[in-house]
C-alpha cells in the first residue's frame, strides 16, 4: 500500500475492554471503514497454566487445563491424561474408553452450542444468541447429574474414568440430546438459512487450504476447506473408542471457490461437528458393556512415575489440542509441561486473513475462526 | 462663590440615603406588580375555556404525561415481545407480568456512576442527550390521536393543526442524527465518533425513501396535515391501497431509528456501543427512551398514514381505535427488530437506496396515474 493512504489512517484498539474481544487485545489500522493492517497481541489472558502444572501431581494437572477454556473444559483435559498415561503403563477398562468417548462428543456438543450463540451475537442476532443458551442448560445439567460440576466436569483420570454412568444420567443426557437433534433444524434456519446471515458470512474472512495447512490451523477451520485432517481418524488414541466403529471425517466444500472457505463454510463445518458428535454417540451408547471404569492399580502407579516423555493429544472443538509432559525418576509433578493449543494459530491468522476486510466484517471473521485467548496465554 | 457647608451636606445625607431606600423599593414594587401581571395575564389565557383545554391537552392527556406514560409502557412491552422471541427469563418473570424489570432496570441506570471521559467536551456531553429526547418528545404535538383530543388540530379550538404538520415532523426528526454525530463527537472516542458518523449515515440513507413513503397518503389525501390525512381515511384505510408504500415505510423507519436489524451505529461487536459508548447512568437512560420514543414515534405515524389513525369502530373512541391499531403496529415493528441479523452499514445504504428508494419513488407515479386515470378512486380517498 502507498504511504499516503496509511496517513489517513486511525488506530484503534480492539480489546482488551472491548466487549466482543474475549480478553484479547488486536489493534487494528483503519482507512475509512476498511482495516488495512491488523495486529493480533497475546498475553492479556495470561494465567501462567504451564508452571502452574509444576506444582500439581498428576491426578490434579487436569483441573487447571479445564481452566484454559470453560467451553471444551474435558476437551481441554483430557490431553493431560493422554501424557500421563503415554509416560506410566495402564490398563484402561473397556467400558472407561467408551465413557470417555462419549463425554468428549458431549462436551465437543456443548461447546457448539455455546460457540452457535456466541457468533449469532457477534453478528446482533439476540435471539440466536439466547436460544442456543437456552439448550445448552440441558446439556449442563446431564454433566451435573453425572459429575456435580456443570462446566469443569473433571471426568477423567489416569487409568479410566471417575463416574460410572448411572441411569438418571443416561435419561438426562437422552434429553439433552434429542433437544439438541429437535433444535438442529431450527437453528440451521435460523444461521444458514436468514438471508441477511448470509449476506454478512459469504465471501468474508476466505483462505485456501494451503494458506491454512501454512498457518497451522487445524479442526473445523481445516476442515471447512475440503481437508478430512481430523486427530480422531488419523491417530486414533488408543485409549479412546473412536476406532471401534464406523464414522466419517465431516469436511465442506465450497462450491464457487474450490478449495477455499469463508465464515459460512466454517459454520457449515460447524454444524457437521455437532451431526458427527450425535452420531458418534449414537453408535458408541449400544456398545457400552459392563465392568470396572478404572485401572485398580492407577491411584498406586500415577502417585510416582518414572523418567519419560508424554505427549496427549485430542481433536478438540477449535483444532488439535495437546500437552506435552516431561518427568524425571520418581516424579511426584512433570518436570515441564507444555500445552499446545488450537488458537494460537487461528488468532493470529488474523493477521493475514483480515486485511482488506470491512471494520464490521471482523467479529464475523474472529467469531468464525473461534480463537479463545486461554490457549494462547497459558 | 459659595464655600462647601459640611453640615448641611450632612443633614442632606439622610434625604439622599431615604431617596435611595425609595428607589429600590420602586423597582421590587415594579417588578413584583410585573410578577402578578404576569401571572393575572397567564391566568386570564388559562381560563379562557379553548386555552385552558389547550394546556390540559398538552401536559395531561395526548401531551407529555401521557407519552412519558406510554414511553414506559413501550419499554415494558419491547422486553416483553423481545423476552418471548429470545426466550430471556427476567422480563417474564420479575414481579406481576415483569413489571418491575423495567423499574428495576431504570433504578440501577439512574443509580450508576456519571463517568464523564477526560477528552469530553464537558457541556455538550452534559445537554446533548436531554436536547435528544426533548426533539423527539417534540414531534408527538403532531399525532392525531383522536377526532378532538389532540395537542394541536382540534377543531374549533384557537391553535388549528398545522397544514404541514407531516413535513414538520420529518423536519425535527431531521436533528436526531445531528445529535447522535455531536454526541458521538463531544465524547471524545474513536467508538464514539465511528458510531455517530454510522448513525448520521443511516439516517442519510433511510429518511429519503421514508419521506418519499409518506407522499403517497399526503397524495391520496391531498394534504399534508397529519390531521386531514387521518380525517380522509374514513371510507378505506390507506394499506388496502399502499401495501407496497407501507412496507418500504416501515423498514425505512426501522433503519432511521437504528435498532436491531440496522444497529450499525450501536453495534455492540465491533464498535461497543456506538455514539452511546461513553454515555453512563443518567445520560444514557435518556437516550435509551429517545430511541424507544422513536420506535413509538414512527409505529403512531405508520397508524395515521396508513391504518386509518383514529378511524375505526365506530363505538370506540377515537384514542382507543388509535392506541389498538399503535399496539399492534408496534408489535409487528418489535418482531421485525427481533429476527435479523445485524446488517452493514453499506449493506444498509444498499437496501435504502437500491430498493427501497425506487419503490417508493415508484409508488409516487403510480398514485399520480391512479389519482387522475382511475374515476371512483378520488371520492373513496377523500373521506367523508
Amino acid at each position: 500500500m502507498s504511504p499516503d493512504i496509511l496517513d489517513e489512517a486511525s488506530v484503534i484498539w480492539f480489546g482488551p475492554q472491548h466487549v466482543s474481544a474475549h480478553g484479547w487485545a488486536t489493534k487494528l489500522t483503519l482507512v475509512g471503514d476498511y482495516i488495512v493492517e491488523c495486529d493480533p497481541n497475546a498475553g492479556y489472558f495470561h494465567r501462567s497454566a504451564e508452571k502452574c502444572l509444576e506444582f500439581r501431581n498428576f491426578r490434579q494437572g487436569s483441573m487447571i487445563l479445564e481452566r484454559i477454556c470453560m467451553m471444551e473444559a474435558f476437551l481441554a483435559e483430557y490431553p493431560y491424561i493422554a501424557a500421563v498415561e503415554k509416560i506410566v503403563d495402564l490398563e484402561i477398562p473397556e467400558r472407561a474408553k467408551i465413557m470417555r468417548t462419549i463425554m468428549l462428543e458431549f462436551n465437543r456438543i456443548h461447546s457448539l452450542q455455546f460457540w452457535w450463540g456466541q457468533f449469532a451475537g457477534e453478528l446482533g442476532l439476540f435471539a440466536m444468541l439466547l436460544w442456543p443458551w437456552v439448550d445448552r442448560e440441558y446439556t449442563l445439567d446431564a454433566f451435573e447429574e453425572l459429575t456435580g460440576s456443570r462446566h469443569t466436569v473433571s471426568y477423567a483420570t489416569p487409568g479410566g474414568v471417575k463416574y460410572d454412568f448411572t441411569p438418571k444420567f443416561h435419561a438426562k443426557m437422552e434429553i439433552a440430546l434429542s433437544r439438541v437433534k429437535e433444535r438442529m433444524p431450527v437453528f440451521d434456519d435460523m444461521l444458514a438459512g436468514s438471508p441477511t446471515f448470509r449476506l454478512r458470512t459469504e465471501g468474508v474472512g476466505h483462505y485456501t487450504a494451503k494458506q491454512a495447512l501454512k498457518w497451522g490451523l487445524s479442526g473445523p477451520n481445516i476442515k471447512a476447506c475440503g481437508i478430512p485432517m481430523d486427530l480422531r481418524k488419523d491417530d486414533p488414541d488408543p485409549n479412546l473408542a473412536y476406532g471401534m466403529i464406523d464414522w466419517e471425517v465431516p469436511t465442506t466444500h465450497n462450491e464457487e471457490h474450490p478449495g477455499e472457505c469463508d465464515a459460512f463454510d466454517r459454520l457449515l463445518q460447524r454444524f457437521k461437528e455437532i451431526e458427527t458428535s450425535l452420531d458418534i454417540i449414537d453408535k458408541l451408547l449400544p456398545l457400552l458393556p459392563e465392568g470396572p471404569i478404572i485401572d485398580p492399580k492407577a491411584r498406586a502407579k500415577v502417585n510416582r512415575l518414572p523418567e519419560g516423555e508424554g505427549y496427549g493429544r485430542v481433536e478438540g472443538t477449535r483444532g488439535v489440542t495437546s500437552v506435552w509432559l516431561k518427568t524425571m525418576e520418581k516424579a511426584q509433578t512433570p518436570w515441564r509441561a507444555k500445552i499446545r493449543g488450537p488458537c494460537f494459530a487461528s488468532y493470529y491468522s488474523l493477521k493475514h486473513i483480515v486485511p482488506g476486510a470491512r471494520f464490521a466484517d471482523f467479529p464475523a471473521i474472529f467469531g468464525s475462526l473461534d480463537p479463545y485467548p486461554g490457549w494462547w496465554d497459558r | 462663590m459659595q464655600q462647601f457647608d459640611f453640615y448641611l451636606w450632612l443633614s442632606g445625607l439622610w434625604d439622599w440615603i431615604w431617596g435611595v431606600l425609595l428607589w429600590f423599593w420602586g423597582i421590587l414594587k415594579w417588578f413584583v406588580i410585573w410578577i402578578l401581571d404576569v401571572i393575572d395575564g397567564i391566568w386570564a389565557l388559562v381560563a379562557l375555556p379553548e386555552n385552558f383545554m389547550f394546556l390540559v391537552r398538552a401536559i395531561l392527556m395526548p401531551g407529555l404525561i401521557f407519552v412519558l406514560f406510554a414511553l414506559i409502557f413501550t419499554v415494558w412491552y419491547t422486553r416483553k415481545i423481545w423476552a418471548r422471541v429470545q426466550d430471556r427469563r427476567g422480563p417474564t418473570h420479575v414481579g406481576k407480568y415483569g413489571g418491575y424489570q423495567l423499574f428495576a432496570d431504570a433504578i440501577k441506570l439512574m443509580a450508576k456512576e456519571t463517568i464523564i471521559p477526560l477528552k469530553a467536551k464537558r457541556w455538550m456531553y452534559r445537554i446533548l442527550p436531554s436536547l435528544l429526547l426533548v426533539i423527539v418528545l417534540l414531534t408527538f404535538a403532531f399525532i392525531p390521536w383522536d377526532p378532538y383530543w389532540n395537542i394541536l388540530g382540534a377543531p374549533g379550538s384557537a391553535f388549528p393543526d398545522l397544514s404541514v404538520s407531516l413535513v414538520l415532523i420529518f423536519a425535527l426528526l431531521t436533528a436526531v442524527p445531528v445529535f447522535s454525530l455531536l454526541i458521538g463527537w463531544v465524547s471524545g472516542s474513536k467508538y464514539s465518533l465511528i458510531g455517530g458518523f454510522r448513525a448520521a449515515n443511516n439516517q442519510f440513507a433511510s429518511e429519503i425513501p421514508m419521506v418519499i413513503s409518506s407522499v403517497g397518503p399526503a397524495m391520496l389525501a391531498g394534504s399534508l396535515s397529519m390531521f386531514s390525512i387521518v380525517a380522509a381515511q374514513t371510507s378505506i384505510w390507506y394499506v388496502v391501497l399502499l401495501p407496497v408504500n407501507f412496507a418500504t415505510f416501515l423498514v425505512a423507519s426501522i433503519a432511521s431509528v437504528g435498532t436491531f436489524p440496522f444497529d450499525a451505529p450501536v453495534a455492540d461487536s465491533e464498535i461497543i456501543f456506538g455514539w452511546r459508548t461513553e454515555l453512563s447512568g443518567i445520560y444514557f437512560t435518556v437516550v435509551y427512551f429517545a430511541e424507544f420514543a422513536e420506535q413509538m414515534l414512527y409505529s403512531a405515524l405508520m397508524v395515521a398514514l396508513f391504518f386509518g389513525g383514529f378511524n375505526g369502530l365506530p363505538f370506540l373512541p377515537g384514542i382507543v381505535n388509535f392506541l389498538i391499531k399503535w399496539l399492534v403496529i408496534y408489535f409487528l415493528f418489535t418482531l421485525v427488530t427481533s429476527s435479523f441479523y445485524r446488517l452493514r452499514q453499506d449493506q444498509i445504504v444498499h437496501l435504502c437506496w437500491k430498493y427501497l428508494l425506487p419503490l417508493s419513488v415508484l409508488n409516487v407515479v403510480l398514485v399520480m396515474f391512479a389519482v387522475v386515470y382511475i374515476p371512483g378512486l378520488l371520492p373513496l380517498v377523500i373521506g367523508g
